[in-house]
């Protein structure tokens, strides 16, 4: 069908609309303003899910925006890639449907719980400026393309973070952010220049193919490793990461997961397809891997002593993007070796894959059930709150699940995630393996103090007037807790159809490239 | 959709789990119904042990706080703990010190491995 | 050599605007290096795509048939330059808030999200 072609540009049009058409729809009141984020958010949603089903049928969806047909990648016999093209394989189409899972329930949520406060068809705006610049990372094909969406995204946070002003802690939040943020993408700016000088093209694939390892390459490789580790959260550059997440209004937490998300995408693109084999020594999946390692132990070390929920999670957000940095490094590793390959690197990425899903799902549900608590009683402090589990039974349900999730306990999806990661670096360094065990545990003991301080206790009399939370807000959580319960209960299912093909994408760099060199009309 | 996953080394079952989840908590469930049920409810039968004292009446008391949840395990760990948090000082400065070093360190080591 | 002096010249300014982001404490300074870092990235992309003796790269306002310099950098650098703009608006508007809740600019003092 002739609609399903343009799938890719509307999957950017249609945030771009909903933030540029919401001061329009805010003059009709507040109920219009909320039906338009919510529909906007599901059909955000629905079209990614519709590019997951077209590239699980068809393969690599292709998308060259201003040409006569939307896949004529090289016009009239051209030896490079023209124009802007979106590229989506099965792993940029995994990553989308995660991120915009994350972003309907963050809207839902947002409507209720940001309801007190004042300048709200910005706050819309700016949210779906958020989602497209998110989107827009994962979906392109080309190195320019993706430092604006980055730009658009890290601007787009840098407001929403600050939302509330009148907080000076908020405010220093976003600025810490905004000094870190800028200098990184001024550094992947000039390494997406130097690629540019070099070759002549923007485009990933058309650089991949005619990539060869120089001195300048390897800096490129290093600025580029370095700056999009940094939009992760990995360790030493992650210390903005606790701040800003905890100073953002819970609904914003949870987009900035799927946010932070797609940096990790970009910086699995540049290793695995943009440089793939030719990237030499074995010298960045080792810095990959001990950037993980140290993420995944200091996150958590610094998780355990915290009081204040949300920067607690803020903290865990490190140690669990350790983990897919450490996942990831390992199939990195293996990827001019294909005994070990077949050993264990494909099921460190399968690992690794799976668990950016849980890892979106669990961690946005736990950012809203602290933005529910902090709806409910005003305050973030863990000293203050206790007994609410009598007051707010399906928030503390569903943190449950949550905080068992991200800890690995059987039967939830973290635990399938983290087992394939431990099996897998197992085989390759027992110290991997034993150093994820030990963060688990860590993470562990620190939400049982969440719970056990927060949901469990006596009973306060100053929370005596606690309610539970409104019903949107409720739905926006529920959201979260189908999937999470979905991927929990099938595993396999899950792993096979959407896990799978993403991991073979992602190794497959010869199938990225031809997807636009090799074809034409 | 219900099969295993297959790791190399090993494999996971939900179906398996859960099964011996219920009859664990079957047996569990079972052994809590063994209790007495003759006490008085809202009396001193049914009120906490507080080392003797008499309960307070409002829950903030008798609660714990969570900065000395895991008091211990931070005293013990203080050299290190010391260290770490000195690293987090929220300084702007540091923030974006430790990025430039990392990018330094990495671009002059992978230059020369 | 003398080619390669544009080159030279970014990796000056981009070495002033980082240690002005590393060394001052003023968060209005600081913001200013920021903007040389920007600007250092501009020139950069912009220096990319001379080519010696060339001319604009608009067909009809260049003189004969000549080399012209690459257009794509200078499109790169206009929404760099738009990008470096809106940011710089933001961290200014930043810095405003934050001297009127800390009433100070020194960084020393704006720390009270730590450990």
């Amino acid at each position: 069908m002739s609609w399903q072609e343009h799938l890719p540009a509307m999957i950017l049009a249609i945030p771009l609309l909903g933030a540029f058409a919401t001061p329009l729809f805010s003059l009709g009141g507040k109920t219009l303003r909320n039906v338009w984020m919510v529909s906007i958010s599901f059909i955000t949603m629905i079209v990614a899910f519709l590019i997951w089903r077209t590239v699980t049928v068809n393969g690599v969806l292709v998308y060259v925006m201003g040409a006569e047909t939307a896949t004529l990648a090289l016009p009239s016999g051209m030896a490079y890639p023209v124009r802007i093209i979106l590229e989506i394989d099965a792993f940029s189409a995994f990553m989308a449907l995660a991120g915009s899972i994350a972003s309907f329930a963050g809207a839902m949520y947002s409507i209720h719980f940001m309801d007190r406060f004042s300048g709200l068809s910005r706050f819309t705006s700016l949210y779906f400026l958020q989602t497209a610049g998110m989107l827009g990372m994962m979906v392109t094909g080309d190195l320019f393309n993706f430092f604006v969406f980055l730009e658009i995204s890290s601007v787009a946070s840098f407001g929403l973070v600050a939302f509330w002003r009148d907080r000076p802690e908020s405010v220093e939040a976003s600025f810490k952010y905004m000094l870190v943020s800028q200098l990184s993408a001024m550094m992947v700016l000039i390494a997406i220049g130097s690629l540019y000088g070099r070759y002549n093209a923007l485009n990933m694939a058309g650089i991949a193919s005619m990539l060869h390892l120089g001195v300048v390459e390897k800096l490129v490789l290093a600025f580029l490793v370095v700056a999009l580790a940094m939009k992760c959260g990995a360790f030493p550059m992650h210390m903005w990461m606790p701040d800003a997440y905890a100073e953002a209004p819970a609904g914003v937490t949870c987009l900035l997961v799927a946010v932070s998300q797609a940096s990790l995408y970009g910086l699995m693109r540049v290793c695995y397809t943009l440089y793939g084999t030719t990237m030499g020594s074995s010298f960045v999946p080792w810095v990959i891997i001990v950037l993980g390692m140290a993420s995944m132990f200091f996150g958590v070390s610094m998780a355990v002593v915290q009081h204040e929920v949300k920067r607690l999670m803020g903290y865990h957000s490190i140690s669990q993007v350790g983990y897919m940095l450490l996942a990831l490094g390992v199939g990195l590793l293996s990827l001019g070796n294909p005994q070990t390959m077949a050993d264990y690197g494909f099921m460190a990425m399968k690992g690794g894959i799976y668990h950016i899903f849980n890892y979106t799902m669990y961690k946005g549900l736990l950012f809203l059930t602290a933005g529910s608590l902090y709806y409910a009683t005003g305050t973030r402090d863990l000293d203050k709150l206790g007994g609410l589990a009598r007051r707010m039974p399906y928030t503390t349900f569903m943190f449950v699940i949550a905080a068992a999730a991200i800890s690995g306990l059987p039967p939830f999806n973290g635990f399938v995630s983290k087992l394939l990661i431990y099996e897998s670096t197992f085989a390759l360094h027992p110290f991997l393996a034993v150093a994820a065990l030990v963060t688990s545990v860590l993470t562990l003991a620190s939400f049982v103090k969440v719970f056990q301080t927060a949901f469990l206790g006596p009973e306060k009399k100053c929370y005596a007037s606690v309610s539970e939370v409104p019903a949107s807000m409720l739905m926006g959580m529920a959201l979260l807790t189908i999937v999470i319960l979905g991927l929990s209960l099938f595993p396999s299912w899950v792993l096979s159809n959407l896990v799978e093909p993403a991991a073979k994408a992602l190794v497959d760099q010869s199938g990225y490239i031809g997807a636009i060199m090799g074809g034409g009309l | 959709m219900w099969s295993k996953v297959y790791s190399g080394f090993g494999y996971w079952d939900v179906i398996s789990w859960l099964i011996f989840f219920l009859i664990a908590s079957f047996f569990a469930l079972w052994l809590r119904s063994l209790g007495r049920r003759d006490y008085k409810e809202g009396t001193e039968q049914d009120e906490i042990y507080w080392s003797g004292n008499p309960v307070p009446e409002d829950g903030s008391e008798i609660t714990v706080p969570a900065s000395s949840a895991y008091w211990g395990f931070r005293k013990a760990l203080e050299s290190y703990y010391s260290i770490l948090t000195n690293i987090h000082s929220g300084h702007m400065r540091d923030y974006v010190g430790y990025f430039v070093i990392t990018a330094a360190v990495i671009a002059a080591l992978i230059l020369i491995v | 050599m003398i080619g390669n002096a544009p080159f030279l010249i970014v990796g000056v300014l981009f070495l002033m605007g980082l240690i002005a982001v590393l060394t001052e404490k003023n968060l209005v300074k600081i913001a200013i290096g920021i903007s040389i870092i920007e600007s250092a990235t501009n020139m950069f992309l912009i220096v990319l795509g001379y080519r010696t003796g060339g001319t604009v790269p608009v067909r009809f306002l260049a003189a004969g048939e000549g080399v012209m310099v690459l257009p794509t950098p200078q499109a790169l650098t206009l929404t760099a330059i738009v990008i470096a703009l809106a940011t710089t608006a933001l961290m200014l508007s930043l810095i405003m808030l934050l001297y009127r809740h800390y009433g100070t600019l020194n960084i020393d003092e704006i720390r009270r999200l730590r450990g």
